[in-house]
């Protein structure tokens, strides 16, 4: 069993009574609640909000739940601008200094292991063609490391010397460029300008020392390869940890891919693109950063695309841009943010306090980044009652075709002018639905996150618990109300439809 | 050909309907937008449709009021309109009365000649007399050397040329009845791909009046859809007047009037034909027109005997019963008459009847060749038709209806545009229209080549005597 399943289980087992049952249908969630601690003040209570479980600072953590007037529990800026604390800008999270860095989390992504060997972290890297399922049965070819893309992290510590051995198995040679790391120049793995390429089936070692800490990257220093997947994280951890300490470190790869519908080959040459993926995933496939009420996160979001810049755009929280992949900013630098342009090759470091509960779009605000291969709405799909299967039925002829335009939305000029997803089937729902990051989301909430969208969920500990370390069940929408009855005004809220597909004719 | 009959047996046995309705498919479903109502109030509407440019009118022109006869919906099978071009068809009973001219001929060619009966005066005044001789007298040729048994062999064996080119003639009749047979059947089936075109321009039309509401086209993309579709109506236009005039060629060939209706038959191909050589091979061997002019190569063998035996003198032998007015007694005159050959001997004919008999060899070889130059255009146009028709049928159809069924099954999972659609299903109609015409060539070559390359089934029916032959004199020999 690995570390991370014996916590789970260990949670699992320990924490039956903390969870209550509170998430066994709507009718246990008007219960009062069982989890016990102090209480936190929350502002603009409503009627309900008394008997729910209150934020509290966890038993073992000396931080406060409020720093001059910013609350780590509820939306909240401070009362100046020039406070240390302003918008939560330095306010810690639950997890001290001393416990040594956040572990950096890169949702769907794997860690590249590594040993010891002649006082330097051997790590060995595979460029390789690799299968990446987009989404629920939309498997593609592209180019990664060690049969994922983007590849796996590669996670040291400031002062490391690490080694690195490249084995190609691409039919083309390559080579791999550690971005941003100021080492030797022979180990950069510019292609031909600093060394030969390496050729399929041929080795390269890197080796070099780590003084830098922060955001980094490694990707091949081929073109079409870059565009085709070839990039992992490469994260160094600081000798001193970064202050104020965060509770989550997460990493997201933006990156875009033009597929054409009906193939699964990236065709790098194209000057748009019509796939988006975080970390090799598009929404809503992309997995939930799930996160507790009151902690400090960390999201080191790095831009992949071939050719498009990508303004990020989290809701409900403004964050501090605290750097940039070639250095933590100093303090004094850091700007508070809703959406922030990160460019070709740039990675950028937010960080916020988790102050507002619920679930949170966190995307590309690009209106073609929120799906994929976008089709324009004429055709069948827009004529009353008419079905693409009426086509399909009998290909020999094809059924005459109406040309009243009886619709009162074409008197307005536009309409229908909006994007349709792929359409999602059973069995591609039931996938994006088999996971605990998304438990209690409301239901139909995969038709909200397309392409370069994942959601940002911050729930309180008891629930974080019940969704994140447990097994138990946990209705679709369960979740999501119950923060609206805590948090919000239950009276306005209406739960989401259980099984509403937009009414597309095909 | 033997494996002919065999062939439209099976025809007859195969039925496809062919719609040769000419209801256009626009009339259907596709209104020129002017019948539309709109629910919302006009005085709310931001986009009248009067800023389109409007659909065009559906063509009101010339139209060929004949195709209205279609209402009978009459059927009509290959089998029953051979039976009607059999009795109809003009230039096969001329055919029949080129046989019976050149029977004709050989009777009277063999015709014994007839005595002549001749009152003569001789000598009339002799002595203040009436004559030396007043009587009648019978003159009498006896033709030597058989060459009345000749001549009316010659003229027999020119009545076989005359039956070979009859059934030539069948031929050429049976052949063009089959080939417009497959070309009205094809035009039937083009017309009903047509109005699958048509229905797709119609689509595209209206896709572009959606596009533009979106932005997504212009009114010169308007402009264009208009355009296709008018196109698109013209040429089901031309698709209607094809059938109308292949429906009508066909009832020329059979000669009677049929009213139009429907073609019952099947214009894919049932077999493949066997390879050039083997072909080329029957033909030399069976082409009426080869045996028409190896007969014609008897016939002028016989030309020659006729001709060589031309110079030996008939006898021709004279007399009868008189009153000599001299003498004042009966007389009887009596002569017989030989010509001598000594500077006539026919030479001359001999030499031409050779020269015939020669040509005719000739002519036999260029025969031979004619058919092998036409066998060759028409096998390779059934050739390439036939490889055109398997593969569009093994490959490029089912290609094509594949991808038109994987694009409608990307739309419906909302990944690939309409007009998307629109291309691959005006593909795969065009590709279809295209496999019909090459259904049609391989049917029409395979008929050709099945019935001896003979074509021309309202061409009068050839002599069995080609021009400027021998048969110039007067009398039949």
């Amino acid at each position: 069993m690995t570390p991370d399943e014996d916590r789970r289980q260990f949670l699992k087992l320990g924490s039956l009574v903390a969870a209550g049952g509170l998430l066994a249908g709507k009718s246990a969630a008007q219960q009062p609640p069982s989890a016990a601690g102090p209480p936190v003040p929350m502002a603009g209570s409503h009627a309900g909000h008394e008997s729910a479980p209150q934020p509290q600072i966890p038993a073992d953590s000396d931080v406060k739940a409020e720093y001059d007037g910013f609350s780590r529990f509820k939306p909240s800026r401070g009362n100046d601008p020039d406070s240390e604390f302003y918008l939560g800008k330095r306010v810690p999270g639950f997890r001290s200094v001393e416990a040594g860095p956040a572990p950096f989390e890169a949702p769907d992504l794997t860690k590249l292991p590594w040993k010891m060997v002649n006082g330097a972290k051997e790590f060995h890297l595979v460029p390789m063609a690799v299968e990446r399922e987009f989404l629920p049965g939309y498997k593609m070819n592209v180019y990664g490391y060690n049969d994922t893309m983007p590849g796996p992290t590669i996670e040291v510590n400031q002062g490391d010397r690490v080694r690195i051995i490249v084995t190609n198995e691409l039919p083309e040679s390559t080579t791999v460029h550690w971005h941003g790391f100021e080492l030797p120049v022979q180990y950069d793995g510019s292609e031909t300008l600093t060394q030969n390429p390496i050729e399929p089936g041929k080795s390269f070692v890197y080796e070099f020392d780590i003084h830098e800490e922060g955001t980094f990257f490694y990707h091949a220093h081929v073109p079409m390869q870059e565009a085709f997947g070839s990039v992992g994280w490469f994260i160094v951890h600081p000798r001193k940890v970064f202050d104020p300490p965060v509770d989550r470190d997460f990493g997201l790869i933006f990156q875009n891919f033009f597929i054409e519908p009906n193939q699964t080959i990236a065709d790098s040459w194209r000057m748009d693109w019509n796939w988006h993926t975080i970390n090799g995933r598009s929404g809503p496939y992309t997995t939930p950063l799930v996160v507790k009420h009151g902690e400090r996160v960390r999201v080191r979001l790095m831009n992949f695309a071939p050719m498009q810049h990508h303004p990020i755009h989290l809701h409900g929280h403004t964050f501090w841009v605290t750097g940039h992949e070639g250095a933590r900013a100093p303090k004094t630098a850091w700007i508070p943010r809703n959406n922030v342009l990160v460019g070709i090759a740039q990675a950028t470091d937010f960080e916020f306090v988790a102050n507002n509960p619920g679930d949170w779009m966190f995307h590309c605000h690009m209106v073609h980044h929120m799906m994929n291969h976008m089709t324009r709405q004429v055709g069948p799909r827009i004529r009353k009652n008419v079905s693409v299967d009426q086509y399909l039925a009998n290909t020999a002829t094809r059924p005459p075709v109406d040309a009243s335009r009886d619709d009162p939305g074409f008197a307005t000029p536009g309409y229908p002018q909006e994007m349709k997803s792929m359409n999602m089937s059973d069995s591609m729902m039931e996938t994006i639905w088999n996971r605990r990051e998304v438990q209690g989301m409301r239901a139909m909430w995969p038709m909200s996150i397309m392409g370069l969208m994942t959601a940002l969920r911050v729930l309180p500990e008891d629930l974080y618990h019940k969704v994140m370390e447990t097994d138990e069940p946990v209705d679709k929408g369960s979740v999501f109300e119950e923060i609206v009855r805590r948090f919000g005004n239950p009276d306005d809220y209406e739960p989401g439809k259980m099984k509403m597909m937009p009414g597309m004719k095909m | 050909m033997k494996c002919k009959h065999s062939r439209i047996r099976k025809l007859l046995t195969l039925a496809l309907s062919a719609s040769a309705s000419m209801a256009s498919a626009q009339q259907a479903h596709f209104s020129d937008g002017s019948a539309r109502s709109m629910t919302m109030p006009a005085d709310r509407r931001v986009l009248p449709e009067s800023e389109l440019p409007p659909l065009p009118e559906v063509p009101t022109g010339f139209f060929d009021s004949g195709l209205s006869e279609t209402a009978n919906q009459s059927s009509y099978t290959l089998d029953y309109l051979l039976q009607l071009a059999a009795a109809n068809n003009p230039t096969i009973r001329q055919a029949r009365r080129q046989i019976s001219g050149e029977t004709a001929k050989a009777l009277q060619a063999g015709l014994y000649p007839n005595p002549i009966l001749m009152y003569v005066g001789e000598k009339i005044n002799s002595d203040g007399s009436a004559g030396e001789f007043q009587g009648f007298e019978i003159q009498q040729r006896f033709v030597t050397a058989n060459k009345l048994q000749l001549s009316r062999l010659k003229y027999r064996q020119r009545a076989q040329v005359a039956e070979h080119l009859a059934i030539a003639q069948q031929y050429r009749v049976s052949n063009d009845i089959q080939k417009h047979f497959y070309q009205t059947l094809a035009a039937s089936e083009r017309l009903d791909m047509r109005r699958e075109l048509l229905k797709t321009a119609e689509d595209t039309s209206v896709t572009a009046r959606e596009l533009y509401n979106q932005g997504q086209t212009t009114l010169p993309g308007i402009r264009r859809a208009n355009i296709d579709l008018q196109q698109h109506r013209l040429d089901l236009l031309n698709a209607e007047n094809e059938f109308a005039e292949a429906f009508r060629k066909l009832t020329a060939v059979i000669g009677c009037d049929i009213s139009l209706g429907y073609i019952d038959g099947n214009l894919r191909p049932q077999r493949a034909l066997p390879t050039f050589d083997a072909v080329y091979a029957e033909l030399i061997d069976n082409s009426p027109e080869v045996l028409a002019a190896r007969a014609k190569l008897a016939a002028d063998h016989t030309a020659v005997r006729r001709e060589s035996v031309q110079w030996v003198p008939d006898i021709v032998v004279q007399g009868g019963p008189g009153y000599n007015f001299s003498n004042y007694d009966p007389v009887y005159n009596a002569s017989v008459r030989l010509e001598l050959p000594i500077y006539d001997r026919n030479q001359g004919t001999i030499l031409q009847a050779r020269n015939d008999l020669a040509r005719q060899r000739e002519e036999i070889r260029r025969i031979e060749l004619l058919l092998r130059e036409r066998l060759a255009m028409a096998y390779r146009t059934y050739a390439t038709s036939l490889q055109h028709a398997t593969e569009y049928e093994g490959v490029i159809i089912p290609e094509r209806q594949r991808a038109y069924e994987e694009l409608l099954q990307s739309y419906k999972e909302n990944r690939v545009d309409w007009p998307e659609i629109l291309d691959a299903q005006t593909a795969l109609f065009t590709a279809r229209l295209q496999q019909i015409d090459q259904f049609r060539d391989v049917r029409i070559q395979e008929t050709l080549i099945d019935g001896f390359l003979l074509e021309g089934g309202l061409m009068a029916a050839e002599s069995s005597t080609p021009p400027g032959h021998i048969d110039s004199v007067p009398k039949p020999r």
